[in-house]
């Protein structure tokens, strides 16, 4: 048996239970969404794909054009290059974070050949050195380390031109 | 009386209870295409989209963000709803109610479940209090043993009776060709010798964990007749909430509840003039999660005088070629993608009306027919549908 | 398309609890504090209806009137109505793990209140299980507040 805690509010003696949803949940990232990943793992390459109708490239890549409802087939590179569209520095932990540890900077990032923003984080840089605008470069993990997930890009660094 | 409302477009998913090959988006999306096909319609054509899902099921929050692009809802009004086991025809209803007031011409409705993603016992016990829920809250399985329990104490049924219903079920069920459980059950005996679940229930005795979507278009009056020649109209439809009963959310032991079905049925068939169901309604797609609550159902109702549920089906009355079938389709008990599962109740109605139901078409005309849904703490939907009005 | 490989599918796995914290409010607070300190059940007599509201509630469960606080003591004994058991193993998402639970759960008809409460029995022979059998709460020793698995093991059967 589970033993609970159970904590009670000192100010006006009502029962407060600290508690938690610990369900696992499995993500599948479906036909092209798995596309995305194997090639991030297998190739360190980002790829969008394309809406022929709409002139449209979709990072990640979905199977579904938002624009005209037409179904999407046609992978395309994108670079692993872009500019910073805007960025959050997240100084205050949470329990969800993607990474260990603080400040989380979170950038959303248009990359070379895409028409959408990409979000992740960035990092190899000073929160304050951040400026809207600024080239970055996607950072790969090790062979190794990368598994098919979105975390096989470790973080978008400033491009040094 | 506000403007006649039609279903001018169905479709579904083919239900599984894995699908790894997409995600819970694309599953949607799986249902909407057909749907839009169905009714020779574009997204364009829609004014608006209701989704329904059952948060934390799938361990995503605000689905209908996510599933904007998928569902067809970008840059169109969009609406979310999430009242348990009812969603999938809460979403039809409020749709219902926006185009019957002249709110919107065209709407669609999308459900959807992804059981392969989570753990719906788990979420569903997890939205009882922490506090009290450990011990009482197990899941719906534990609720509807509770009512089999109390359905063989007052009415004298039988697990036999039960295994007539898993029987009916699956007979339908590997008639249609988008159910999820095809088990080819020869005979009462197989149910009888399933694996314990809980006492009383036998594996076979409880609906299955599916994957799969649900898409349903409705039009005003002026719409349907330029979009479809086979119109099912929405007569009317119905929602009631109960209070969770003292010891049970699906069998009262005090004797003083009154069941939302009961009263959802009285309210509806008084508002549209019935008297007598078996005689002026055909047929009905139902919400039964287990054999044992299609019996009490079928009382609930109206169908026959409380405690003789197990009458009708000992006499086949609700067989695919019975004098009043009940979920030819193969119902929930052979098919249960949950934020979905009324959705399919009504776009099998749908088929029914149509004709257009296959192997599993009814033997007797249908006209007339209801779908229901039921979830939560004893809540009730049910939507009146009709081939003219 | 029969000579080209299958196509692998990625799927995310997401484990991290999701931690919150849920407030008992000032009827349900009550009950556990009685439970906790005096190895009691207590609730409210609605002032309208005069039904014992259960689990205690600021509104009444029958009339949907303020049930007032008309504060009642609620026996620890009754008769167990029915019986479900179960031995495969269920997820506590509370607990995130799948956990098998020996003990069968009883409705028990606590006595002269009409309260319905669906509990632990501390027999598990099957065997000796039947309704009608009278029973009674077993209190821990050291209750925590929070009713039930907290403050009660089990409800064992008892000779009258």
């Amino acid at each position: 048996m589970t033993e609970r805690t159970v904590e009670i509010l000192e100010d006006s003696d009502r029962f407060v239970f600290p508690w938690q949803l610990a369900i696992p949940n499995t993500y599948p990232a479906g036909v092209v969404g798995s596309k995305f990943l194997i090639e991030l793992r297998d190739n360190k390459k980002i790829k969008g794909i394309k809406c022929p109708e709409c002139n449209q490239v979709y990072v990640p890549p979905r199977s579904t054009c938002k624009y005209c409802f037409g179904e999407l087939s046609e992978l395309v590179d994108v670079s692993d290059k872009g500019t910073l569209v805007t960025y959050a520095v997240s100084y205050e932990p949470t329990p969800v974070q993607p990474v260990e540890g603080t400040p989380v900077i979170y950038g959303i990032v248009k990359l070379d050949g895409a028409d959408t923003g990409f979000v992740h984080m960035l990092g190899e840089v000073d929160p304050k050195q951040l400026e809207i605008g600024m080239r970055v470069k996607a950072v790969f993990k090790t062979k190794k380390k990368r598994v098919a997930s979105i975390l096989d890009i470790k973080y978008f660094k400033p491009l040094k031109i | 009386m506000g403007n006649r409302v039609a279903i001018v477009g169905i479709g579904q998913t083919y239900h599984k209870s894995h699908r790894p090959d997409v995600s819970q988006m694309e599953l949607v999306n799986e249902a909407v295409r057909p749907a839009l096909a169905d009714a020779q319609m574009n997204m364009k054509d829609i004014d608006a989209v209701f989704v329904g899902n059952m948060e934390t099921f799938e361990g995503i929050y605000l689905p209908d963000h996510s599933m904007v692009d998928f569902s067809g809802a970008y840059m169109k009004p969009g609406f979310k709803i999430a009242s348990g086991g009812t969603t999938g025809c809460s979403i039809l209803e409020e749709a219902f109610h926006c185009v019957t007031a002249g709110i919107f011409d065209k709407v669609l409705v999308a459900a959807f479940e992804k059981q392969d993603s989570g753990d719906s016992t788990g979420a569903i016990t997890a939205a009882t209090t922490p506090a009290w829920g450990k011990g009482q809250a197990r899941g719906a399985i534990h609720e509807f043993a509770k009512q089999a329990l109390s359905y063989i104490k007052h009415s004298g049924a039988t697990e036999a009776h039960a295994a007539m219903v898993r029987l009916k079920a699956d007979k339908g069920a590997c008639r249609n060709p988008y159910s999820h459980l095809k088990l080819g059950l020869k005979s009462i005996d197989d149910i009888l010798s399933s694996e314990p679940l809980e006492y009383p229930l036998r594996l076979f005795d409880f609906c299955p964990q599916s994957c799969g979507a649900c898409a349903i278009i409705i039009a005003n009056e002026e719409e349907t007749k330029k979009i479809t020649n086979k119109p099912v109209w929405i007569a009317d439809t119905i929602c009631v909430h109960q209070e969770i009963f003292r010891a049970g959310a699906f069998c009262d032991f005090t004797g003083k509840e009154r069941y939302s079905q009961e009263i959802a049925a009285e309210r509806l068939y008084k508002r549209n003039g019935i008297t007598n169901p078996r005689k002026e309604i055909d047929m009905a797609e139902v919400y039964e999660p287990s054999d044992w609550e299609e019996m009490l159902i079928y009382e609930l109702f109206g169908l026959c005088p409380r405690n003789e549920g197990w009458k009708l089906v000992e006499k086949g009355i609700t067989e695919i070629e019975g004098e009043w079938p009940v979920n030819p389709s193969g119902g929930v008990l052979s098919t249960n993608p949950i934020g979905a599962t009324p959705t399919v109740r009504i776009a099998e109605c749908v088929l029914q009306i149509r004709g257009e139901a296959g192997e599993h078409q009814v033997t007797k005309d249908v006209n007339t027919a209801f779908a229901t849904a039921l979830g939560g703490p004893n809540w009730t939907s049910m939507i009146l549908l009709k081939k003219s009005v | 398309m029969a000579n080209e490989p299958a196509q692998e599918y990625i799927q995310v796995t997401y484990k991290k609890p999701r931690p919150y914290r849920w407030a008992a409010g000032e009827y349900l607070s009550r009950l556990y504090r009685e439970c906790r300190d005096n190895k009691r059940l207590m609730t409210v007599k609605c002032q309208h209806c005069n039904e014992h509201v259960w689990p205690p509630s600021k509104v009444c469960g029958r009339c949907k009137k303020p049930s007032g606080d008309n504060w009642v003591v609620v026996s620890d004994k009754g008769s167990v109505v029915q019986f479900t058991y179960t031995n495969f193993p269920m997820f506590d998402p509370h607990v995130g793990k799948y956990m098998t639970e020996e003990h069968p759960f009883a409705t028990i008809d606590l006595d002269d209140c009409e309260i319905y409460w669906v509990a632990k029995l501390e027999e598990k022979d099957k065997d000796k299980l039947k309704p009608g059998m009278r029973v009674q709460a077993v209190w821990r020793e050291e209750g925590r507040g929070g009713g039930l698995d907290h403050d009660i093991l089990y409800f064992r059967t008892i000779e009258e």
